[in-house]
């Protein structure tokens, strides 16, 4: 498949949309809806949390771009978040149509990942602000 | 024969573990839908949140995000309303598309305004 192809698999009327399978369980469908809802949430979480720090917090003595070495990664993670989510979800959902067992969920270890990151970051940021 | 049986001694455990017919769920499914609509409701709620705080930075985009939050909300009606069963799927599958790209063109705006945007520095430090 064309690489314009995979991408619109992925798109509503797409190929994505199964024709093989069958419609699954009704509770298997909304209970995929609702993990895809839970992670848009975490995303708008961290997008709010970039937001605030980047606004609203105090500039951290020498270092000049410390509040957008923080909160900038946090928002673009956040749009990164939502967009996987969607994928999973249309994996999610393809997979209860046609019956296979569920794709393993990349999520976690991103957020993870991200989350330990960000603590390194913003230690060696408040460490040099603490410093001078 | 339905009751566990002597050559079988997990088959209690088994039985005892898997949904009941007689559970509500398992003949309704309302409640998995309500759930799923509150979650709709608590997403919108974020979307307000974020609206609320950007509202102190940037009062256009603050307004353009609270004005997406009733769509959020009403998007989540759409499977609780009177939509007929067979449409339920295309229904879910655009709204969650929609919502994705609500979420990455808020993000967007809200990096725009992180970068360009006039901050308020120190607006959460409390001077002693």
């Amino acid at each position: 498949m064309s690489r314009s192809g995979r991408f619109a698999a992925w798109l509503p009327g797409g190929a994505a949309d199964p024709e093989d399978g069958h419609e699954p369980d009704p509770r298997f469908t909304f209970a995929n809806e609702r993990t895809f809802l839970a992670w848009s949430r975490t995303a708008l979480a961290l997008v709010v949390a970039g937001l605030g720090i980047v606004q609203l917090l105090p500039p951290f003595p020498g270092v000049p771009l410390g509040r957008h070495l923080l909160g900038v990664p946090l928002i673009v993670l956040g749009a990164v978040l939502a967009i996987v989510a969607y994928g999973e979800w249309v994996r999610n959902q393809r997979a209860l149509r046609r019956g296979d067992p569920l794709p393993r969920s990349v999520m976690p270890w991103i957020l993870a990942a991200t989350v330990a990151g960000m603590a390194v970051i913003s230690a060696i940021v408040l460490l040099i602000s603490a410093l001078r | 024969m339905t009751g566990p049986t002597a050559s079988d001694p997990n088959a209690s455990d088994r039985n005892a573990s898997a949904p009941q017919a007689s559970e509500p769920e398992e003949t309704d499914t309302g409640l998995a839908r309500e759930r799923t609509s509150l979650s709709w409701t608590r997403t919108a709620i974020s979307f307000a949140a974020l609206g609320g705080v950007m509202l102190k930075d940037n009062v256009i985009t603050g307004l353009i995000i609270l004005a997406i939050t009733p769509l959020i909300w009403r998007l989540g009606r759409l499977a609780v309303g009177g939509s007929p069963p067979d449409q339920l799927p295309v229904i879910g599958r655009n709204r969650i598309f929609l919502i994705t790209v609500s979420i990455v063109g808020v993000s967007l705006l809200c990096l725009f305004v992180a970068v360009l945007g006039p901050a308020v520095p120190g607006a959460l430090h409390r001077p002693p």
